[in-house]
């Protein structure tokens, strides 16, 4: 434990204290009073710790003892997760304050879910792994109970409680067995033991099994989904925002490292497992989405849909199959903080909203943001030129390198039905039933974010914002 | 002019429209048409070089990591296409500048306009597929955006909305089959693709690809069996249909049907596919045409018909039909667009298009009648019109091809659809323009100005001129044909386009067609009835159905899997472990039991056995909690003997006392609470959850006896702790050095985490008692008959006896820790225990009064204790929680070791007993608030007591 080692930490110590000492400073001043300060200099900071990060480029360097890696597979991911909850957490000050949930506790919450992420994407080692994995989880069971006089808010944190406690265990389990048989936690080790003979030994495909199945539960994949929409739907709009994107793209770049750092010499045994996931994902979200009503619900389909796309790209395995998930998952993030934002905004005679037939002709009312959200519609449901196109032909391409054909004439199809239900919600804007509408709401926050993302998904097609080179360059440093 | 330029033209042209609005419609419908114009004479200044057989290159680097560049060709068939969209468009904008009212927001139709025109010339002039991909789905947007600015009634939401559906998700079929094609052929352009028609045909996947794509273009030209689309999106304003409906959009799929057609055709897969489908399209839509009464339904399935048509001869895939099907392409951009140019005047003039309010325009609109005339006799394939021409050319075809073995299949059905075709286009003109004039029109018709039927003549002269004079469109359509063909075959030597070819069949054919077509016009009153009276399958209303059955299935799957019961979430993510587990199982490899299992005595047995019977009888009966209590305490009990039995007395002494107290804290927790658990589920589902169980319990355990039986690839680790404990720790007790020393880390972690759990339940019940709970509390009347003597003497005396020697068994067990089995963990909660039993005998409130030091206190101080050692070590240069030790004799005890590990096991000591003792205290104080009366005496019944006094 040198200071070497501490620079290599030094920004998820720098967030990690500076959460203890917002807790400290929130408890003996005005708890809840300071609230809003926090949230932005929460905000603030992590915007600041996602510049440096993203700026500091360099080597790959280790830390104590190769538990904790910098590498830039890290620092995309957590560039990625940083600004994601950087913008959710702006996005949500108005909504939370509005119905009294802006507790001090909440942007804290979420800084101490984004150290946990951070050492989910760097670690080097099971142990490491599983410590970032629970603190990550921790916050987030309790910010998915937030609203604590509301039954479904609850059950949401309990039922998330109990199913991620089962998938915790099993992850435990399966890296305990991992350890048995390679006799190291450390991923070097791991993928050396796993490399050496040709035959991969019973106990570590059991290793290998149930921390993929314990995995696939944090990114939402199915079978392991069955917490999502219900958390989805019961938790606080702003948190489900939270949900559906910093904690995914954590959990995916947590489930690449593992396959390729410690896993990588047995690509052929964990492909299955993950195309399996990635198609029992895509069509479950694609199908299941179609008969919801609630927005909140459908998103939670949706981004299981979006996982099993993720998925397909890892499944491809080598560094393309990589490179193809980060560009998705970042995609993914962008489109979903716009189509949240517009989310929070919907709100009737200042009640919120989640019923997708209050759009009826919503064009009519707001046209500018119907066409915002007609782009992310458009986009999440991979129609070109958006940019969710790009993202989707990504993913499809590295499965069909990889030798995965049916597995892309698999995500197409899935993809054509999952385009159902986006196209619903565009026809409910464009050509639906008059009715009252929706209120015209005013958050400028929010309408930034649902235009500079919308606009993204349009301007993206020049060249994807240059995110191409950075994720090349992730994907080799982690499969080399 | 550069490729790139005519592409992106009408996208910047697309600015304009709503910049100029302002200055009034003319000049913005004037800015539209010459941004189309440029466009078109940028095209035509390549015209020569290209027709000379010249191919025109753009290349642009876009995103190479995914293949993807901008790269844009010109060849014969992208100029006629790209001819064909840019010089109907502008005759269109001609039309719309006079079609749209006043109301219509002119700016933004244009725009619209612009960019669907600019999004058809970047599909046709793609040279890398996924470039093309783009522009395909850039027109069904931007058809969107053109059908949803209109002011649509219930009826035209419904078929934007199928519109949209049906050519969306084709698009996105497309998408999966020129991915496969490009990984066929390992590049994305076009003109690779087009080279490798061995290697594409050879390939397993070339089937897949061919569905895939046809399903792209089978939707967007309205193919059988997504015809029914088209007819529906009429209700979009006349412009719009004429141009997307009828001329551009749909052709698209024809289009990449025939640049594909080098690579794909010629197969028995392609022939049947697609020519079946062509031959069903053009029959289907051309009856249905008889008998619609909108003008513009009556001419969207006549569309219909004439793609399906095109599709046919595509599908023959001969070089002749090759030939016929551009010449018909064109042909019928022509005649088509200006006969809905004419339905749109109608409408216009006469306020409504239903056929049958109709008739005896030919006085009122001479103009206008001949402009329809000329355009439907092409249609029904008079001769000296240029319709005529071409289908000739399909019925030689026909003639020629065999069908599934059979010689006159394809005769007889296309000359079928020929006589529907003729008496549609007869009808068109008879009904709306021949016959009395009558004085119910809605409005009183008349011939529009010039500028709305000037391009429909226009038109109409391009019509006629190419049915009389053929020869002169002869290079162009040999030109394109041959591109299309691209050297897979060629068209016979010495064909010229004419319009008399002898006697042939195909003559006698069209004369049948002809005359029958006369004879159904006769018939049609009498016909009408009968089609109306007969039951048909509606396509609209099929649709329809299959999607609600569609959005009823996928809700009846979700219901089922997410009935929001965590039990059901439980039992699947269980089941899909177990059979992750198996799947591991069977596809692993195991090597050889090298351990083999040794026949237990007779003791363990026993303890197995009532290990098991209690788990089982547990799972039984768990809904009386008591018993489930009494039954868990037997599994830790018989697990601590197992840990005795297995030479491990320190972990069989932690564990009893973690036992006693854990069941202690329950045994206060359960009082509580109600006895029983109510029953929830059916009897049914708990015999599903029964079976999972016991799958699951019997796979964990199949594996852990598999483990059992092997040797691990590596050597234990405990070797090296047997070996070190002394040396490096300075104890004998192997557990207690691992847990302060080795693993101190740990320990620390989990005294903080034992810590915080305690504090939690204290913050919890502190929430609870202040909340809405206490209410109910304060009212709460236990559900059991209370024992008189809450506190009985024997038990009073006997736990204040027991006291000292508890502390001091606790204290000895503390320091013999480090060598022998003990070690603060274990003193802290025998010492708890001790506390607890106070409680428990004399009462919370007693016991409370005569506690001195908050339990928060303990606690910290525990904490705080074994991290100060840790950083203790950092001023003796060592890392953090290092230990370091010596030893000392304090008379009467025997010599113990005086490590700094002591002091860190003191703070384990000081966190277990507060930690234990808060949790206590915490229900404890939910109970005393509920009923229990304070007493000052130790007692509640004390004979030395004067009760008088």
């Amino acid at each position: 434990m040198t200071s070497a080692d501490f620079s290599v930490i030094l920004p998820e110590i720098t967030l990690a204290l500076l959460a203890m000492l917002g807790l400290i400073v929130a408890v003996y001043t005005g708890k809840d009073r300071l609230a809003p300060v926090i949230l932005w200099a929460t905000a603030a900071v992590l915007v600041l710790l996602a510049g440096w990060i993203g700026l500091s480029g360099g080597e790959t360097r280790t830390a104590f003892g190769g538990m904790f890696v910098d590498d830039a597979f890290a620092r995309f991911a957590k560039v990625t997760l940083l600004l994601a909850a950087a913008a959710v957490l702006l996005m949500s000050e108005e909504y939370m304050a509005r119905r009294d949930l802006l507790r001090f506790e909440y942007p804290l919450l979420v800084a101490l879910a984004s150290v946990g992420m951070m050492v989910m994407v760097s670690a080097g080692d099971l142990i490491a792994m599983y410590m970032g994995l629970e603190l990550q989880s921790l916050a987030l069971y309790v910010v998915a109970s937030l609203r604590r006089e509301s039954p479904k808010s609850t059950e949401a944190g309990l039922k998330y409680f109990v199913l991620g406690s089962l998938s915790s265990g099993l992850l435990l389990y399966g890296a305990s067995l991992t350890y048995g048989f390679a006799g190291t936690t450390e991923f070097e080790g791991i993928v050396r033991a796993v490399s050496a003979g040709d035959n991969i030994p019973l106990g570590l495909l059991f290793g290998l099994v149930f921390v993929s199945a314990g995995v696939a539960f944090k990114v939402s994949a199915a079978p392991f989904h069955m917490w999502t929409p219900d958390v989805y739907e019961g938790s606080p709009t702003p948190v489900t925002a939270f949900f559906a994107t910093a904690p995914k793209v954590a959990a995916m770049a947590m489930f690449a490292r593992i396959l390729h750092d410690a896993f990588g010499g047995v690509v052929g045994d964990w492909q299955q497992i993950v195309a399996l996931l990635a198609v029992a994902s895509m069509f479950l979200g694609a199908i299941a989405a179609i008969g919801q009503t609630n927005i909140k619900r459908l998103m939670a389909y949706s981004s299981i849909n979006h996982m099993g796309f993720a998925l397909m790209g890892l499944a491809g395995g080598g560094a393309f199959g990589v490179q193809a998930m980060l560009v998705y998952m970042a995609i993914y993030v962008v489109m979903n903080v716009g189509t949240f934002a517009f989310i929070l905004s919907m709100e009737k005679d200042g009640q919120p909203v989640t019923d997708i037939k209050a759009l009826n002709m919503y064009s009519r009312t707001e046209p500018l943001k119907a066409l915002a959200v007609m782009v992310l519609m458009f986009s999440m449901a991979g129609v070109p030129p958006l940019v969710g196109f790009f993202g989707k032909f990504y993913v499809l391409r590295a499965a069909v390198d990889a030798g995965l054909g049916w597995l892309a004439v698999l995500g197409v199809i899935a993809s054509v039905i999952a385009a159902f239900y986006y196209l619903r919600i565009i026809f409910y804007m464009y050509f639906g039933e008059e009715g009252d509408g929706l209120d015209r709401s005013s958050s400028p926050v929010l309408w930034g974010m649902l235009m500079v993302s919308a606009a993204m998904m349009v301007f993206g097609v020049v060249n994807l914002f240059g995110i191409e080179g950075p994720a090349a360059a992730a994907a080799a440093t982690l499969v080399d | 002019m550069s490729l790139f330029l005519i592409v992106a033209l009408p996208f910047l042209g697309a600015l304009l429209p709503g910049l100029m609005v302002q200055a009034g419609r003319r000049a913005c419908s004037i800015t539209t048409g010459l941004v189309t114009l440029l466009a078109l004479t940028g095209l035509l200044v390549n015209a020569p070089a290209v027709l000379s057989g010249e191919v025109q290159t753009a290349r642009l680097e876009w995103l190479p990591g995914l293949g993807m560049n901008a790269n844009f060709f010109l060849d014969p068939l992208g100029l006629f296409f790209a001819g064909l969209i840019l010089g109907i468009g502008l005759l269109i904008i001609i039309y719309a500048r006079f079609y749209l009212s006043r109301e219509d927001s002119m700016g933004e139709f244009f725009t619209y306009l612009l960019l669907f025109q600019g999004a058809m010339v970047g599909i046709v002039l793609s040279d890398n597929v996924l470039v093309l991909l783009i522009f395909w789905e850039l027109t069904s947007l931007s058809s969107f955006l053109l059908i949803g600015y209109w002011k649509h009634t219930a009826e035209g939401r419904q078929g934007a909305r199928m519109a949209l559906a049906v050519t969306g998700m084709g698009g996105l079929a497309l998408i999966g089959g020129m991915l496969i094609l490009g990984n066929i052929v390992g590049s994305y352009d076009l003109t690779e693709i087009l080279q490798n028609r061995e290697a594409i045909q050879a390939s397993p996947l070339y089937l897949p690809a061919l569905i895939l794509i046809l399903l792209g273009c089978f939707t967007k030209s309205a193919q059988f069996p997504f015809h029914f689309w088209l007819p529906h999106a009429m209700a979009a304003p006349t412009p719009v249909s004429a141009y997307l409906h009828s001329a551009t959009m749909v052709k698209a799929g024809l289009f990449l049907m025939a640049r594909l057609w080098p690579v794909l055709s010629g197969t028995d897969a392609w022939f049947y596919l697609v020519g079946t489908a062509g031959l069903i399209t053009m029959v289907l839509g051309a009856l249905i045409a008889i008998f619609k009464d909108d003008l513009k339904a009556l001419l969207a399935f006549s569309t219909v018909s004439h793609l399906g048509l095109i599709t046919m001869l595509l599908g023959f895939g001969t070089p002749f039909a090759a030939l016929a099907a551009v010449f018909h392409i064109l042909n019928h951009a022509t005649f088509k667009a200006a006969l809905f140019m004419t339905a749109g005047i109608v409408d216009h003039e006469a306020h409504t298009r239903d056929i049958k309010r109709l008739g005896g325009l030919r006085k009122l609109m001479p103009v206008t009648f001949v402009i329809a005339t000329v355009a439907s006799l092409s249609m029904a394939g008079i001769p000296l019109f240029n319709g005529f021409l071409s289908k000739e050319m399909m019925l030689e075809e026909a003639v020629h091809t065999t069908w599934a073995g059979s010689h006159w299949v394809l005769p007889v059905f296309v000359t079928i659809g020929a006589l529907f075709s003729a008496a549609y286009s007869f009808r068109y003109v008879a009904h709306t323009f021949l016959g009395p004039v009558r004085d119910d029109y809605p409005h009183k018709p008349h011939d529009p100005g010039f500028g709305m039927w000037a391009p429909a003549a226009f038109l109409c002269v391009l019509v006629l001129a190419i049915g009389l004079m053929p020869f002169l469109v002869e290079p162009l359509v040999f030109t394109v044909a041959e591109a299309v063909i691209g050297g897979v075959g060629e068209i016979e030597e010495g064909y010229h386009l004419a319009i008399w070819h002898g006697l042939t069949p195909a003559l006698l054919m069209s004369g049948i067609a002809v005359v029958g077509g006369l004879l159904l016009l006769a018939l049609h009153r009498p016909l009408d009835r009968a089609w109306i009276a007969t039951p048909r399958p509606e396509a609209k209303a099929m649709f329809d159905r299959l999607m609600a059955a569609c959005v009823g299935g996928a809700r009846g799957l979700t219901d089922a899997l997410h009935d929001g019961a965590l039990t059901r979430y439980a039992a699947i993510f269980t089941v899909t472990v177990v059979a992750a587990g198996a799947h591991a199982f069977w596809t692993g490899n195991l090597v050889v039991a090298d351990r083999g299992g040794a026949i237990p005595d007779l003791v363990p047995l026993v303890g197995w056995a009532l290990l098991v019977v209690s788990a089982a009888w547990l799972a039984l009966s768990h809904r009386r909690r008591l018993l489930s209590l009494v039954l868990v305490s037997i599994v830790g009990l018989v697990i601590s003997i197992g840990f005795n039995y297995f030479s491990a007395p320190d972990l069989a002494l932690t564990q009893i006392s973690v036992e006693v107290v854990t069941v202690i804290l329950l045994l206060l927790a359960l009082n509580f609470l109600p006895k029983t658990t109510p029953v929830e589920s059916s009897v049914g589902k708990r015999t599903r959850d029964g079976l999972i169980a016991v799958v699951g319990g019997l796979g964990v355990g199949a594996l852990s006896y598999a483990l059992l039986v092997h040797e691990f690839a590596f050597e234990t680790i405990s070797d090296f702790h047997l070996e070190n404990s002394y040396k490096g720790g300075g104890g004998h007790n192997v557990v207690n050095v691992i847990l302060v020393d080795f693993r101190g880390f740990d320990t620390f972690g989990e005294i903080i985490v034992l810590g915080i759990a305690a504090l939690v339940i204290y913050a919890a019940t502190e929430a609870l008692l202040s909340g809405p709970v206490r209410a109910r509390l304060l009212n709460w009347v236990p559900d059991m008959v209370r024992a008189g003597d809450a506190h009985p003497l024997m038990m009073v005396v006997a736990t204040r006896v027991m006291m000292p020697v508890v502390l001091m068994v606790g204290f000895y067990i503390f320091l013999r820790g480090h060598n022998e089995p003990g070690g603060g963990f274990i003193a802290g909660l025998v010492v708890a225990i001790g506390v607890v039993m106070q409680y428990m005998a004399s009462g919370f409130a007693w016991a409370d009064r005569r506690q001195r030091f908050p339990y928060h206190g303990i606690i910290g101080a525990g904490v705080l204790a074994a991290g100060l050692t840790g950083i203790g070590a950092w001023f003796a240069g060592q890392p953090f929680l290092t230990s370091d030790f010596g030893y000392a004799r304090i008379p009467p005890f025997n010599e113990f070791e005086l490590a700094t590990a002591m002091a860190f096991d003191l703070g384990v000591f000081l966190a277990v007993v507060g930690a234990v003792l808060l949790s206590l205290e915490s229900f404890s104080r939910i109970a005393r608030r509920s009923n229990e009366q304070v007493s000052d005496y130790a007692m509640d019944i004390d004979p030395s007591r004067n009760e008088e006094a």
